[in-house]
């Protein structure tokens, strides 16, 4: 009973925090997304305005992350607490000497519920879940930066860098580039023949949201809502990916064309 | 706190005047994008999006009628900007006037620099009131005369003519920005100016178009690591060889020209210390500055940023002097300004002649002026409710909670698209210009 008080009291004010928080956190990201897919389809965005929208971005992404390493360790605490037999005011549970012993061998010496130790082997798996989601999300903030339209429109892009046929070089080995740093995200329009990544798929079942106990309720939810985006995401980079890859495949139509005609001159002119 | 009752210092404002259009629909072009007095306040100039430059001039005061000063009135309306397109970039450049900036005067013909995105225009306005008549080889109509018909000379004589104003471009300074400008500066040697983009700052001469200095550049190699842009800029105004720059962090950076040829290093770094207790994900978009001004006197300089007013002292780096809450009851709502765009609007801000008091734009057509001594505020509206000649203006209050009194307006009910963002204070006097939507009022002081 005296152990159920104590994580009673912990959820409590975890979710005074995680309920406003959560969703001024989960608007701020909806909106950010909004305007950056907005403003990349611009010809000519405000540059302040995309540095200001792209800040903000990384800010919530890094609250994210300071939210889930916290809650690791909450959950962490709570397991070790709810472990260390009845007394309510025994802080860790160990013996003094014990202190010193990182939490995770801690964990282990007081499993004793089998279920206990899968939930969190399973919190485990879906803080790194978590992680690889935030981390793609990165890599978007990052590929977007470039700038998936032509490189002459991103707000970021190097524009004074690149100088007559360079950009077309450019344009597509970025579009490449932008494939490669995204392997996770299905780029269903872009490449209908190529072999879809499934680590999307894979991070997708790694979330069973069965097993969450109520503390946990608050990552679910976030995480939940950050792969709810993935799919936005996959869809408006490949939106604009595609817009890219149309751009990357004009370019590489204009190759091909270039090489055509060179095929046509070799023909006609050998060279000997 | 309410100024305008009583003497003193408080002021008592009225209506004055009210230029532009009265219709609903407000035309895109005609949305004003800059006000700004001349050095003697005898010219009030604005630019608009359509790029056009529309001057007023102040009538002589009359004896006759009551003690009123005089009004303003048309002078003169030129095109200064055509819409523009960059075919390199496949880029429209907007032909909306970013600045005006006045030349002091130094003969009978006056001069100013507009810009929009990427070309400064020096634009000389004169008189003609006399032309010449009697020329030997050509007619009144101008038509040549055939020379062997004139068989006596004669010496052409000036004759009056009605007043006509010309402006005539003298200087097109173009080419020498990637980025949009946001200010120009005219520096106190009235030899040299500078403009400012998101990412450099330019120097240049006002006599020679082909070439600036590149005075500030902020831009990384790597566009992907850019996280601060420059939002605005200004040269002292007694030292030309200093000038202050603004970015989208809420630092200012003073620089002195002679230190070195490239100032990418600051001689003073202003900024304030972030209160952690009002920490939220917009802290920083509404710490990005978007008006920097220089106090007449030259020791004190005027940020605004989303929500306040700071004034600092130069000679104090750490934190601002004077802070002043434009319009605090927006705190709460910075999530659905942010989703609307509101927070991204840039309200500048001015000082009045003897640098006691600071006026800056708010929302619902709402102006606010903060008077340094008294430390007294108000709150002002400029609508055409209000529009009776010298009818006084009354104060306005925004209800931020709790019973709403009469006369007092919830923050729920606020017009966002009704917002000030450019006011002008006469340098001499208490008449000041705002510019809402597509209309300029001015108001003058009572108290004469």
């Amino acid at each position: 009973m005296v152990a159920k008080g104590q994580k009673r009291k912990l959820h409590r004010e975890d979710e005074g925090r995680g309920a406003a928080w959560e969703s001024q956190l989960q608007s701020v990201l909806d909106i950010s997304m909004d305007k950056f897919h907005r403003d990349q389809a611009l010809v000519e965005p405000s540059l302040l305005r995309s540095v200001l929208i792209n800040n903000t971005l990384r800010q919530v992404q890094s609250e994210v992350r300071a939210q889930v390493e916290s809650l690791s360790a909450v959950k962490i605490l709570t397991k070790s607490q709810t472990h260390s037999g009845s007394e309510p005011d025994f802080p860790r549970g160990p013996p003094p000497s014990e202190h010193n012993a990182p939490l995770f061998s801690l964990n282990a010496e007081n499993m004793e519920d089998d279920f206990m130790a899968w939930t969190s082997e399973e919190d485990f798996s879906l803080s790194s879940a978590i992680s690889v989601i935030l981390k793609d999300l990165d890599t978007v903030i990052d590929a977007g930066g470039q700038g998936p339209c032509a490189p002459q429109r991103a707000p970021l892009g190097s524009v004074e860098n690149l100088t007559g046929d360079a950009r077309l070089v450019q344009s597509s080995s970025r579009a490449e580039k932008m494939s490669d740093m995204m392997p996770s995200i299905k780029m269903e329009a872009a490449c209908p023949g190529c072999p879809q990544d499934v680590s999307l798929d894979k991070l997708l079942l790694d979330i069973d949201t069965s097993v969450f106990e109520p503390e946990v309720n608050l990552l679910q939810g976030l995480s939940d809502d950050l792969v709810k985006y993935l799919p936005s995401l996959s869809k408006s980079p490949s939106a604009s990916s595609s817009s890219s890859l149309d751009s990357h495949g004009q370019a590489t139509w204009e190759i091909q064309e270039i090489e055509h005609v060179m095929d046509i001159l070799m023909r006609t002119y050998p060279q000997s | 706190m309410m100024a305008g009752v009583g003497g003193g210092n408080d002021f008592q404002w009225c209506f004055s005047q009210v230029k532009g259009a009265i219709d609903e629909d407000v035309a895109e072009a005609d949305i004003i994008s800059t006000v700004e007095f001349n050095y003697s306040g005898e010219l009030l100039a604005t630019g608009d999006k359509g790029g056009r430059v529309v001057i007023f001039q102040r009538e002589q005061e009359s004896k006759n009628r009551p003690p009123s000063r005089g009004e303003y009135n048309v002078y003169s309306t030129f095109q200064s900007h055509e819409p523009e397109f960059d075919y390199l970039k496949s880029l429209e450049i907007e032909e909306k006037i970013n600045k005006i900036r006045w030349l002091p005067q130094q003969n009978a013909a006056h001069f100013l620099l507009s810009t929009n995105d990427k070309t400064i225009k020096l634009w000389k306005i004169s008189e003609r009131d006399k032309r010449a008549e009697g020329y030997n080889l050509k007619d009144e109509d101008g038509r040549l005369r055939d020379p062997f018909r004139i068989t006596s000379l004669r010496v052409p004589v000036l004759m009056p003519m009605d007043l006509m104003v010309e402006a005539s471009p003298r200087r097109i300074f173009a080419n020498a920005h990637t980025y949009h400008i946001n200010s120009i500066s005219v520096n106190s040697d009235y030899e040299t100016y500078l403009s400012a983009d998101d990412l450099r700052i330019n120097l240049w001469h006002l006599e020679i178009t082909d070439r600036s200095f590149n005075i500030v550049d902020i831009k990384p190699a790597n566009m992907e690591e850019l996280t601060e842009v420059i939002t605005a800029a200004e040269c002292h105004p007694h030292q030309c060889n200093v000038f202050v720059y603004s970015s989208s962090k809420g630092t200012i950076r003073l620089c002195d020209m002679r230190a070195a040829a490239l100032c990418d290093r600051h001689s003073k770094f202003f900024e304030e210390p972030e209160d952690p207790s009002s920490r939220s994900f917009f802290s920083e978009i509404i710490s990005s500055i978007s008006d920097v001004k220089f106090s007449h006197s030259g020791r004190y300089m005027m940020t605004r940023d989303y929500l306040s007013v700071k004034v600092w002292d130069l000679n104090m780096e750490n934190r601002p002097v004077e802070t002043y809450q434009v319009h605090e009851y927006l705190r709460s709502k910075l999530c659905s300004l942010y989703e609307n765009d509101c927070i991204f609007d840039k309200f500048e801000c001015c000082w009045n002649g003897s640098d006691s008091a600071i006026m800056t734009g708010s929302y619902n057509n709402f102006f606010r002026m903060f008077d340094r001594n008294t430390r007294r505020d108000i709150t002002l509206e400029a609508s055409r409710e209000n529009s009776k000649p010298r009818a006084m203006l009354k104060p306005r209050k925004v209800c931020t909670g709790g019973k709403r009194k009469k006369d007092e307006i919830s923050v729920d009910s606020l017009d966002f698209n009704k917002k000030i963002l450019h006011t002008a204070w006469h340098p001499k006097e208490n008449v000041i210009a705002v510019a809402a939507t597509n209309n300029l009022y001015i108001f003058q002081d009572k108290i004469n």
